[in-house]
């Protein structure tokens, strides 16, 4: 008895000051992860690699905006999309308090232009996402720039294009039969 | 011609064995990983040659596995696994192939009674019937759910939607196996599920004494496997198995990315390979030391539990700096882990290291020396080890009586194989006080453990990328949880995701053994035999007293229900007609 009596005055104080006073997290504890929507350039890598489908991405009804939402009730906090981000424009904080009246708080939302094939008009990608690759091709120079007038295109118009050049070589080289 | 020696590979003795005792029941035998080999027998010879696996060559039974591969080879397939510990350690899987037009072979379990919960689920999740089965209740699916629908069949409905519940009663029957015809039915549980998790006992007493027992689970069935089949890609479920268990995640999180890893030939990265051993037994220290709390909740012992529980929040903040979440979450990935543990980090752990085990030493000595402990824990649930020997239990409920059962010493894998003068802990006493003590060892082992681990860890990558995809291989991922052995099995399929996972928790193989444990104590003996088992939660929510002979009906709350537990006096059954 006299030794728990020694322990528990060893011990003294177990508990801490929070929620009256800030609550100190290590670095590198994973909470809430802040979304910068001024970096992000809408490509989708996080919404692929979110394994709770915390973060998804859609085209709104007229095709205009593609929406990045992120739901914090639906988020486990494992930091993949951190991971996966080319531009560093999503970040885990040490923010850990989640908690809301309303359920509709937890989530947050943010809407990207939508960039439209020049050939037949359907939506391809974020026109930011776009406006990047066009940059880093540019920046990159060579024989790579020289078809960035081609990112105005969508993939499936792109092979079209491609495959009619081959059929135009093949017919005027006369291609193997 | 000189014949060659080739070395033989593990496994390959049992193969043999069953070769000679069975002429031509091997149809196949094929290596899925180095120590994991597949046997396929017709489905006539499966009690037989599981059998011999089992009690001629010193098999135990994690669980079975069934499997609906009729989209690639037209039958369903039935996995019993079989982990070797006596000659030749690895494991043997016998398989046999069921045809869908039968859907029905006959149960392994009158021969070897460990394979009765997975034969049970094998019917309510993919309608193959066990002929023979002894006890032919449902186990996962609720009362309402439609008879001819199993939910695990690749042609299954989707699982996004639900049936429409076909009853609004509860129709599951409880099986009293005593003979004392005048007994009194003690009903526990199952519901408080917004602060315990849910069960229901149903004990048989006859006064005060527990006769028998039998109890329901799986109130909280997730279909987590279903889920993991239909939306997930397959390099995600870690996150996933991490998040069937509050406590010991990391465990089936790891399991399952080292099937993988196993099923695809990966090789992780040493380094790899000690921090997921380091952050095991980080896991280890947090719920064993839960577990001793509630012992000493349980003894009455209360100031000694808010102190165990006070020195666990060390152990949640090496976790944090660890892996920075209080739990031990989303670190693995398949091919290594996400995280490096860097020299501050080491540093700091070897410092808590060392506080937490001179903190647990005094608490320990307290709790030992306690006059309630010897009294409430020495003799009480009692585990024969030849029960244990026929279910298979695991975690220290098996060590406790003796049987130095662990997979990292049996199997030795990740950085368990860099372990030098460890060894697996037993206590011969078969009761709470050895399951405890148990415990406590393996506590102060994990101590230990880490120091080695952190010291021994080599330099370089934490992850790898370098290996190709190659669809419907499987294999087994096996790791010691702290309440035992987790064993998943798993097979990707042709479009990146899980084809089939079964995910096998510790506690799933120690629940058929409970009865057992239960027969012959008192009822105020109950919850300290569960808390002692550590199931995934250790109250009992609620209970109801049923005089079976006088149609009377009592109902007792989690708070008289524990209250009984540590004075052991007044008895709430006194004075209400029975």
């Amino acid at each position: 008895m006299l030794k728990l009596f020694k322990e528990i005055r060893k011990a003294g104080d177990a508990t801490t000051g929070y929620p009256f006073e800030p609550l100190a997290m290590p670095a590198g504890f994973r909470g809430k992860p802040e979304h910068n929507e001024k970096l992000c350039i809408a490509c989708g890598a996080c919404a692929i690699a979110c394994p709770a489908n915390a973060i998804t991405m859609d085209l709104n009804d007229d095709q205009s905006y593609v929406t990045w939402d992120i739901s914090y009730g639906r988020c486990i906090f494992c930091g993949r999309c951190q991971e996966v981000c080319p531009l560093f424009a999503i970040e885990l904080t040490t923010d850990f308090e989640l908690a809301v009246l309303n359920k509709a708080d937890l989530s947050e939302s943010c809407a990207y232009e939508v960039a439209r094939c020049a050939v037949c008009g359907k939506p391809y990608a974020a026109a930011k996402e776009v406006d990047y690759a066009r940059r880093v091709l540019k920046s990159v120079g060579g024989p790579a720039a020289a078809d960035v007038g081609k990112l105005d295109e969508c993939l499936a118009c792109r092979r079209r294009e491609d495959a009619r050049a081959f059929q135009a070589q093949a017919r005027t080289e006369g291609g193997a039969r | 011609m000189v014949k060659k020696k080739v070395p033989l590979r593990v496994g390959e003795t049992h193969v043999q064995a069953v070769r000679d005792t069975f002429p031509g029941a091997v149809l196949d035998a094929a290596w899925q990983a180095e120590d994991q080999v597949t046997v396929t027998v017709p489905k006539d010879m499966l009690p037989d040659v599981v059998e011999f696996l089992y009690y001629g060559r010193g098999g135990w039974l994690p669980n079975m596995v069934a499997n609906d591969e009729r989209p690639i080879n037209g039958n369903y397939a039935l996995y019993y696994l079989l982990s070797m510990e006596e000659s030749d350690p690895g494991f043997v899987t016998v398989r046999a192939e069921v045809d869908p037009q039968s859907m029905e072979y006959p149960s392994v379990t009158p021969r070897v009674p460990a394979c009765v919960w997975s034969e049970r689920e094998a019917f309510d999740l993919f309608g193959l019937r066990a002929q023979g089965l002894p006890d032919e209740r449902r186990l996962v699916l609720p009362d309402d759910w439609p008879a001819d629908l199993y939910p695990l069949r690749k042609d299954s409905m989707d699982y996004r939607k639900r049936p429409a519940p076909v009853t609004d009663v509860e129709n599951y029957s409880f099986l009293y196996e005593g003979r004392a015809e005048e007994v009194t039915e003690v009903p526990m549980g199952p519901l408080h599920i917004t602060s315990d998790e849910p069960g229901h006992f149903r004990l048989f007493v006859e006064g005060e004494e527990i006769i028998d027992a039998d109890y329901r689970l799986f109130y909280v069935h997730r279909g987590m496997e279903k889920v993991a089949e239909s939306r997930l890609n397959y390099d995600a479920v870690t996150f996933l198995a991490d998040r069937i268990c509050g406590i010991c995640g990391n465990a089936h999180s790891v399991a399952y990315a080292e099937a993988v890893e196993h099923a695809q030939g990966i090789e992780v990265p040493v380094r790899a390979q000690y921090i997921r051993a380091i952050l095991l037994e980080v896991e280890r220290l947090h719920s064993h030391l839960l577990n001793l709390g509630l012992v000493c909740h349980y003894c009455g012992f209360d100031t000694g539990f808010q102190h165990f529980f006070r020195v666990r929040e060390k152990t949640m903040d090496l976790a944090v700096l660890l892996t920075g979440a209080r739990k031990t979450y989303g670190l693995n990935l398949i091919g290594g882990v996400r995280r490096d543990i860097l020299d501050a980090q080491k540093v700091a752990t070897i410092k808590y290291v060392r506080e937490i085990r001179n903190e647990v030493e005094a608490l320990v000595d307290m709790l030992v020396s306690t006059a309630n402990f010897e009294s409430r824990t020495a003799g009480v649930g009692r585990l024969d080890p030849a029960v244990a020997r026929d279910y298979s239990p695991v975690g220290p409920c098996v060590r406790g009586s003796g049987i130095a059962r662990d997979v990292r010493f049996d199997h030795p894998f990740d950085g368990y194989k860099y372990l030098s003068g460890m060894k697996a802990r037993s206590h011969d006493g078969c009761d709470v006080q050895s399951r405890t003590l148990v415990r406590v060892e393996e506590f102060m082992d994990s101590l230990t453990m880490i120091e080695q681990l952190l010291d021994g860890a080599p330099a370089g990558p934490v992850l790898t990328e370098d290996w190709r995809y190659t669809p419907h291989k499987f294999a087994l991922g096996y790791t010691e949880a702290p309440r035992g052995e987790d064993m998943h099995w798993a097979q990707v399929g042709d479009n990146q995701k899980c084809y089939r996972w079964r995910a096998k928790a510790a506690t799933y193989s120690n629940w058929p053994i409970l009865r057992y444990m239960f027969r012959g104590n008192t009822v105020a003996d109950a919850a300290i035999i569960v808390g002692s088992m550590d199931p995934c939660y250790s109250c009992t929510d609620r209970v109801t007293v049923v005089d079976v002979k006088k149609k009377t009906e009592t109902v007792l709350t989690k708070d008289q229900l524990e209250g009984y537990c540590r004075r052991r006096t007044h008895s709430p059954l006194s004075g209400t007609g029975v």
